[in-house]
């Protein structure tokens, strides 16, 4: 069972209070969590299928063929196509039922037999309109969504758990150690991140898996960002180190890992909060940076900053790209940038603190 | 972030190059740069010399065993002394010219663009990439910027005629005089003999005159220029360059080949006088120095603004313009090319009127950025025209690398064929405007192959050949597998951004017959270099075609051009061979029954016997299925202001591009008039024209260009 620290307890209750801040939070909670189940809202897979009296859910299974479903020809050995099969099955006993949006995010949708920008069409269901090679653009928004939003975690749990225990530890021993690891992080940080992301891309080998290629770029983004941390951290347990609690903890034979990891990181953590939602914004900024200069995830995986790139050069032909994109990314940023600032409210360590 | 950093070393630079112009004006310092020179001078015409001396006219197969290392130096001078070899460079007197010799000078050929061109006016043009360089040759020199100095503007000693596509009782296409005044063949020696004008000059004033061709040639073979190809090209496709007189001078190729003149007169003569201090240092020497040329556009050094634009200057006294075939071209005054590097913002300036014309080929901009309801055509402003040129074809498609694991197998790469949907692509993406590839070798007129076809997309055919070759199983996300779980999966790779697009509706529809293939765009650099490196699974690129009688083989498909040792002694495929990076061969095929083809063909001097061995070779090449053929873009579709003027059809039949040949004029009143008219918003007549004389039915193509 979770015991709460009173103090931790008042600062969550001040967090509630700042009433912008928490809706953000609750709201980017709740997309993050719905954008897991992307596949069952948006998506070229039906939901549920009843063929002959048989039901089936498609939307997590291997690739079905056409066979499966009763039809001839090419059909049969081709994977299924789901929006034609409910057309086929029009009129008969069988149903296909597709997704709120029935398109995902790599299908070309030839409108009059031209692949090309369309504007958004309810009808269609292309609710933000097409991309250049007829892809919905509400489909890759919200697949360039999810993998941004859980790469900006995934990074900002690395970097924390790097930078401050590096910090931590820089603050805690001193001396040779401190001195060592300043060096090394003020040359490190003078490595450009930005070109290390285009070497080290421009010599692994595209024959990698997506998901893999994303792992490594999170890998570079963390290796070359810890380092900003460490000197917040190190200046915060310089100071709770010579504080007396600590004297006392380790009078009463505490032994290092206890003493930093009992003591003096639930102290610090408060400052090391309000950074968290800014290192949110910068992952989501650099993935989508990298994106738009063509460094970031492979084609044609769907992301925003590749919508922003594709928008920017249909700047008049086709508006309603770049506007999705940028709106998505603007109120992204926006919801984290409100959540930060309630954070950082309610963590204030000048409100609640017990050592004044 | 980068600018302040570039504007630094710019600074650091103009500094280094003021205090350098500082010290140039003292006397004594002037006085040693004299010295230094007459040093260097001395230096080159003595090597020069050296070379005339001892470069031997080696046959092809001696010179290429000698490069391997097979012939010693040794070997060479004693086969030399022996009088096996004769030397390259040969000095004779008018008198040992042959007799009999019948001169032409193609002056019974029409004049090429439209008698009512005006001269003046400021044609504002676009570069992607500030010029690295104004050497002609060497690293670097090859970029988008090249045209304007060389291709487009060098005169060539001739050229041929870009309307005029016919063939000659001789076999050769024809040719009107550049440099040259006129010319003779004689097809027996293989010899060309050429006379130059002996009113041509180079910009600088200097005659043009066969010493300078010597030099050419010189150039061309020393190492310095750091050009293998051209190095190769000078050495091994001649066998003599011959002076006779200041003026006359004939060129020897190692066979009489159809359309000598493709090796003979399509050279650009460098002007001697300006290399005097040709040496080791020659990138660095020469990079940033304009050559004197014998076209009419010149570079002022304060013309070129680095990094950001480029001026060229019509030279009003150049010696040509009174010529015909060059009379009624090259009619603005200035060339203003600025550094624009996204096409979407140079799209955005031409439509501001900063830049004068644009090019509408790609139907993102043909229908979408500039269609026939914008407001700038159908006020008359900016008109547009579809000209269907007659040119051989870029070969755009997807060049398979035969040498890697699984597509070393036919029935892969034939499946492949069947699962790649370029037809989609073309009816879809490019709205049918443009049409099928049907082999490499597309718009060489009766040497393209009469009835071979691109294999259309068929699943069940693709998924036949696929399980042939063990891939029988779909794994759960649709792509084949066969039994040791190796998934049906290869990358393609390329550097056009802007066809991206065509690739990831490709992957779409390969998809369906289980084939995977992994997107990888690159820079246009860094892909070409993977793909020459034999790096690539799939490489999706062009080679781009000048308008030659007939297509070449060897460099693609030659099996020397594929691996280091391809055969053993026993002409078993060696089985410890490895592929051989930097040649044109993209689908590593080696296969000695083509290679037999290949050498008979590249021997051959008979038009029906080499169309004969053309078609064979293509029908080989389909069988082997290494290459998925593309799309062809038949026409050149462009946008321009009203003031940009144009010949009466539009443009000649072997464009490449529409201001390939600078046909065009500007006329500054009617540009004066357009720019009042905006402002005041008073319309034109709306023109949008399509220009379909040369237009060919690519899907019949045997009675093409050669008529």
């Amino acid at each position: 069972m979770l015991r709460l620290n009173p103090l931790t307890v008042r600062k969550l209750k001040r967090f509630r209070e700042i009433r912008r801040g928490y809706y953000s939070a609750i709201l980017l909670a709740a997309l993050t969590v719905l954008s897991l189940f992307s596949e069952l809202m948006v998506s070229d897979r039906a939901v549920f299928i009843s063929y002959e009296g048989q039901w089936s859910f498609p939307t997590y299974s291997d690739v079905e063929l056409g066979a499966k479903y009763g039809l001839t020809g090419t059909a049969a050995v081709t994977p299924v196509d789901y929006r034609a099969l409910q057309a086929h099955f029009e009129g008969t006993d069988n149903m296909v039922i597709m997704p709120f949006v029935p398109w995902g995010p790599y299908t070309n949708d030839a409108v009059d037999g031209v692949l090309r920008a369309q504007p958004p069409d309810a009808e269609r269901r292309h609710y933000l309109g097409t991309d250049t090679t007829g892809r919905d653009v509400l489909s890759r928004l919200i697949y360039g969504f999810r993998t941004a939003i859980f790469f900006a975690v995934a990074f900002t749990a690395l970097t924390y758990a790097i930078g401050v225990s590096i910090g931590c530890a820089m603050g805690y021993f001193g001396g040779v150690f401190d001195l060592l690891f300043q060096r090394i992080i003020e040359i490190w940080s003078n490595i450009p991140f930005l070109y290390m992301v285009i070497i080290v891309f421009s010599v692994i080998p595209s024959s990698f898996e997506v998901s893999t290629r994303i792992a490594l770029l999170l890998l570079i983004m963390v290796l070359f960002s810890w380092t900003g941390l460490t000197y917040y951290m190190r200046t915060e347990t310089y100071k709770e180190k010579a504080r007396d609690y600590t004297a006392a903890a380790q009078v009463l034979g505490a032994g290092t890992v206890r003493v930093l990891f009992k003591h003096i990181l639930p102290n610090t953590i408060a400052t090391m909060m309000t950074f968290i939602p800014f290192t949110v914004v910068s992952a989501i900024t650099a993935i989508t940076a990298l994106d738009f200069l063509g460094w970031g995830l492979p084609p044609p995986t769907p992301s925003i900053g590749e919508l922003l790139k594709q928008g920017t050069a249909n700047l008049t032909t086709a508006p309603w790209i770049v506007t999705s994109a940028f709106v998505a990314l603007v109120f992204i940023l926006a919801v984290v940038t409100f959540i930060g600032e309630a954070v950082r409210e309610a963590f204030d360590p000048r409100k609640f603190t017990l050592y004044r | 972030m980068r600018h302040p950093i570039v504007n630094t070393l710019t600074t650091v630079l103009l500094v280094g190059l003021l205090t350098a112009c500082g010290s140039g004006s003292d006397p004594a310092d002037d006085a040693a740069a004299a010295a230094d020179f007459e040093a260097r001078k001395a230096n080159m015409l003595a090597t020069m010399q050296e070379h005339f001396d001892t470069k031997m006219s080696l046959p092809p197969a001696v010179q290429e065993a000698f490069e391997r290392g097979e012939i010693s130096p040794e070997e060479i001078d004693q086969r030399t002394a022996a009088g096996e070899f004769e030397k390259f460079f040969r000095f004779k007197t008018p008198a040992d010219l042959p007799t009999g010799l019948v001169w032409e000078d193609g002056s019974d050929l029409p004049d090429i663009g439209s008698p009512n061109a005006t001269k003046g006016g400021t044609f504002y043009g676009a570069l992607s990439d500030f010029p690295r360089t104004l050497r002609l040759i060497g690293p670097d020199s090859n970029g988008s910027f090249r045209p304007w100095i060389l291709d487009d503007t060098r005169m060539q000693l001739g050229r041929r005629h870009p309307n005029d596509t016919s063939i000659d009782a001789n076999g050769n296409f024809r040719y009107f005089p550049g440099v040259a005044e006129a010319w003779a063949v004689d097809k027996e020696a293989a010899t060309v003999y050429v006379r130059l004008n002996p009113a041509a000059r180079f910009s600088d004033g200097e005659p043009v005159t066969t010493d300078d061709m010597m030099f050419t040639f010189y150039f061309m073979q020393s190492p310095h220029i750091q050009a293998p190809w051209y190095n190769n090209n000078y050495q091994r496709n001649y066998t003599n360059i011959t002076r006779y007189d200041e003026h006359t001078f004939s060129m020897t190729l190692p066979e009489s080949k159809p359309n000598i003149f493709s090796r003979t007169l399509e050279i650009g003569v460098l002007p001697m006088h300006f290399f005097y201090e040709y040496g080791e240092d020659f990138l660095e020497r020469y990079q940033w120095r304009f050559v004197p040329t014998t076209g009419p556009y010149v570079l002022k050094d304060e013309d070129l603004k680095k990094g950001r634009s480029v001026t060229l200057t019509r030279n009003d006294d150049w010696w040509a313009k009174d010529l015909k075939f060059w009379r009624n071209r090259y009619n603005y005054d200035r060339v203003h090319l600025t550094v624009i590097r996204d096409s979407a913002k140079a799209f955005e300036a031409f439509k501001k009127g900063e830049l004068s014309i644009a090019n509408l080929s790609l139907p993102e901009f043909f229908y979408e950025k500039l269609p026939a309801n914008d407001p700038l055509v159908t006020n008359g402003y900016v008109h547009r025209s579809v000209f269907y040129n007659d040119v051989p074809r870029p070969t755009y498609g997807l060049w398979i690398n035969s040498g890697r694991p699984l597509l070393n197998n036919r029935d892969i790469r034939v499946g492949i064929n069947y699962a790649v949907n370029y037809q989609k692509v073309i009816d879809q993406f490019f709205r049918g405007d443009y049409t099928r590839m049907r082999t490499t070798a597309d718009g060489y007129g009766e040497f393209s192959h009469p009835t071979l076809k691109a294999r259309p997309f068929d699943v069940e055919r693709a998924l036949d050949h696929f399980a042939k070759a063990g891939f029988t199983e779909r794994g759960p996300d649709g792509v084949l597998i066969n039994e040791q779980g190796q998934r049906l999966s290869f990358t393609v790779n390329t550097g056009y951004d802007s066809l991206q697009g065509t690739l990831t509706i490709l992957r779409e529809e390969a998809l369906k017959a289980g084939l995977e293939l992994r997107l990888e765009i690159l820079d246009g650099t860094a892909s070409w270099k993977k793909t020459q490196e034999k790096q690539h699974d799939i490489a999706f690129v062009a080679f781009n075609v000048s308008p030659e009688m007939y297509p070449r083989y060897w460099e693609t498909y030659h099996s020397v051009n594929a691996y280091d040792q391809p055969w053993l002694a026993d002409g078993s495929p060696n089985p410890e061979r490895k592929l051989k990076p930097q040649t044109n061969n993209l689908q590593s095929i080696a296969n000695a029954e083509l290679d037999k083809l290949i050498e008979a063909y590249r021997a051959s001097d008979d038009v029906d016997e080499m169309k004969r061995l053309a078609f064979a070779m293509e029908e080989l090449l389909y069988e082997d299925a290494s290459f998925v053929p593309g799309f062809v873009i038949p026409f050149l579709r462009t946008g321009y202001w009203r003031w940009v003027q144009w010949p009466e059809d539009f443009n000649v039949k072997l464009a490449r591009s529409a201001n390939q040949f600078k046909l065009a004029w500007i006329d500054r009143e009617l540009e004066e008039a357009t720019r009042n008219a905006r402002r005041s918003g008073e319309t034109f007549p709306v023109v949008d024209r399509v220009f379909d004389r040369y237009r060919v039915n690519l899907d019949t193509p045997a009675t093409a260009a050669a008529q």
